[in-house]
């Protein structure tokens, strides 16, 4: 006996056979279960992201990740779980050119997309050619912020939301979680999409302090993090320092994930890397054009890309030396502070990384 | 630094026409690439008074460089808040947004947009694209729409091949009987012309063609029927050399998202 009445039209359109790998997403009962199971101490859960990610990533998890696009991502945690070698997860993305990483390396079988790529700096092949070759499937398309919405109805111990966004796109046609109603109280017909709330398995949160208990602080776009953080049954804490409780209950205005939902705290400088961390160090922007421009490109340079900054890089540190070192570290704090108003402005001139031409630089 | 004294690129002329739609102490919603570019420069120069709200939450930021995304710094910077994703698209809904941008791969004769892939096989297209990102939400949520993408008949065909987000639909009142909020798209701007849609089949028309385009050119570059208004089209207005200046100097002086690819 189904458990849940998939939107039948998605699931055909989708051309997915067994709907069973679709249940875990909108599984409440199991989220609460492991909520309700999961150490509700106020203990030490520091460890190292090698041990966190062994504990608390499965084969076959549904994972999802903070901040937004390469803005405060867990790019870092991520690679650690690449390198691991974890297979068959299922990964929601916004981007997911994330995913296209995982996906690269056959760790990722299963996608819920609402966008990938990176912005105007072209379009993500690596996740075109990937799907094309069914190295993964796709399992429902969403938009921003309809899936914003399904963590969101998480956040709010709501079994979902009724929105009015998606309806009558393709969204909602190749989307299994959606469904289309009336809304119940209009007199005249009108349509409303049941967005069910969603729950990840894991979810990757990298902030910019947290203390040793879990108690984490965003500082910036807060995203859906809240939301995910509340809905997953796995947290994960990286934090770019780890600092004193008081320090958070006393200095720390902001956004703040409670420590309760977190399973490990890992401290984790530069663990958004590639991307940008607010406060802390702007993007390598040369780092995306050469993804976008020479790893998109074909699968060979997609392998020598990946090859050289994830497979062959042991941990953060040896990506920021890989990057110019502690002249990079300046660079991207100066940038940072200066687009933030928090540094005098300064000249966001650079040499932008083309098929021709290549500075070597990352600043 | 820019060639100050060279004519105006397309890119540019396009960031121009974009801005002009934006009316002064407006709130408007800007989305990556060019309409970032408009956006600042509608406020460098008519409309000082919009007040600009980003997808990643940022909102009345203090004017900075140019964002290098919608997630940069510039986007928030010193923002007296920044909205958590699902309350920034909320803003739509609940009608605070007077006018946003979205880019597009393709958009349809009733102005629907595709940005998901380019083929009729989902599973095996030519090319997959970005997907939705925010695009549907705003489509999903606003009056005063302004799409904003290049014009060749592939871009403008008589379907899209995917409907990231709903325009009028398929036309007349279908775009409110499936349940949308707001009314929909009110214009797209290419490098050639400005669009609009016939207020009852709501259907793509011509609004007013750079100079030097004639109706049966822009007819060319579109895969359906255009439809006509009546009497004579309107030229739409060239960039000033006062906003070019301006847009060189002040708003994209590098030229992150004006300067043609080479």
């Amino acid at each position: 006996m189904a458990k849940y009445l998939f939107n039948q039209e998605a699931v055909a359109n989708l051309k997915l056979g067994d709907t069973a790998i679709l249940e875990r997403l909108v599984d409440f009962e199991s989220a609460r279960e492991a909520h309700s199971q999961k150490a509700h101490a106020k203990k030490d859960k520091r460890m190292t992201l090698g041990e966190a990610v062994a504990t608390f990533v499965q084969d076959g998890d549904i994972i999802t990740d903070s901040g937004f696009a390469y803005v405060r991502t867990p790019q870092q945690a991520f690679y650690e779980v690449i390198r691991q070698g974890k297979k068959n997860l299922q990964m929601i993305g916004a981007p997911n050119t994330n995913q296209s990483f995982f996906i690269f390396y056959g760790c990722v079988s299963y996608s819920h997309n609402s966008y990938t790529g990176a912005e105007m700096r072209g379009i993500d092949r690596i996740f075109d050619r990937a799907l094309k070759a069914k190295k993964t499937t796709i399992l429902s398309e969403w938009s921003h912020g309809g899936i914003a919405q399904g963590f969101k109805a998480a956040q709010l111990g709501s079994p979902g939301i009724l929105s009015k966004q998606m309806l009558g796109s393709d969204l909602v046609r190749y989307n299994p979680y959606l469904k289309v109603i009336q809304h119940p109280l209009k007199e005249n017909k009108e349509a409303v999409v049941f967005v069910p709330a969603l729950y990840p398995d894991v979810s990757f949160i990298h902030c910019h302090a947290a203390d040793k208990y879990g108690n984490a602080y965003i500082y910036g776009p807060a995203i859906n993090d809240l939301a995910i953080a509340t809905a997953a049954r796995k947290v994960i804490i990286t934090a770019e320092e780890i600092v004193p409780e008081n320090n958070i209950r006393y200095n720390k205005q902001g956004q703040i994930i409670p420590f309760f939902y977190a399973d490990a705290v890992v401290e984790m400088p530069f663990g958004a890397l590639p991307g940008s961390m607010p406060g802390c160090y702007y993007w390598p922007r040369q780092w995306w054009e050469k993804c976008m421009r020479f790893a998109c490109a074909s699968e060979e340079n997609a392998k020598a890309f990946l090859d050289e900054w994830i497979m062959g890089v042991k941990d953060q540190f040896e990506f920021v030396e890989k990057l110019g070192g502690a002249k990079w570290i300046a660079e991207a704090r100066r940038q940072t502070k200066a687009a933030e108003g928090d540094n005098e402005d300064i000249d966001f001139s650079y040499e932008e990384y083309t098929l021709k031409h290549d500075s070597g630089l990352f600043y | 630094m820019q060639n100050l004294n060279a004519p105006a690129n397309p890119l540019e002329t396009l960031a121009y026409i974009i801005a002009q739609q934006i009316k002064d102490y407006s709130i408007v919603y800007i989305g990556t690439g060019l309409p970032m570019v408009a956006g600042i420069l509608a406020k460098k120069t008519h409309a000082p008074n919009i007040t600009v709200v980003y997808e990643s939450g940022g909102q009345d930021p203090i004017e900075g460089d140019m964002p290098w995304s919608v997630g940069c710094p510039f986007t928030w910077r010193k923002s007296p808040t920044i909205m958590e994703m699902a309350y920034s698209f909320a803003q739509c809904y609940n009608g605070y947004v007077d006018m946003g941008f979205l880019g597009f791969a393709q958009v349809d004769m009733y102005g629907n947009v595709n940005t998901h892939l380019i083929g009729k096989d989902f599973h095996n297209p030519a090319i997959r694209m970005t997907g939705s990102g925010g695009n549907n939400d705003l489509s999903s949520l606003m009056g005063n729409m302004i799409l904003v993408g290049l014009q060749t008949p592939d871009k403008f065909p008589e379907k899209v091949d995917f409907i990231t987000s709903v325009g009028h639909l398929t036309g007349g009142n279908s775009r409110q009987e499936a349940g949308l909020v707001g009314n929909g798209p009110s214009a797209v701007i290419s490098p050639w012309g400005v669009y609009d849609f016939h207020p009852v089949n709501k259907r793509m028309r011509v609004k007013s063609l750079t100079p030097g385009v004639t109706f049966e050119l822009a007819q060319q570059l579109t895969g359906f029927e255009l439809l006509k208004p009546e009497g004579e089209i309107p030229q739409t207005k060239l960039i000033t050399d006062e906003a070019l200046q301006i847009l060189r100097t002040k708003v994209d002086p590098r030229g992150v998202f004006t300067t043609m690819p080479t």
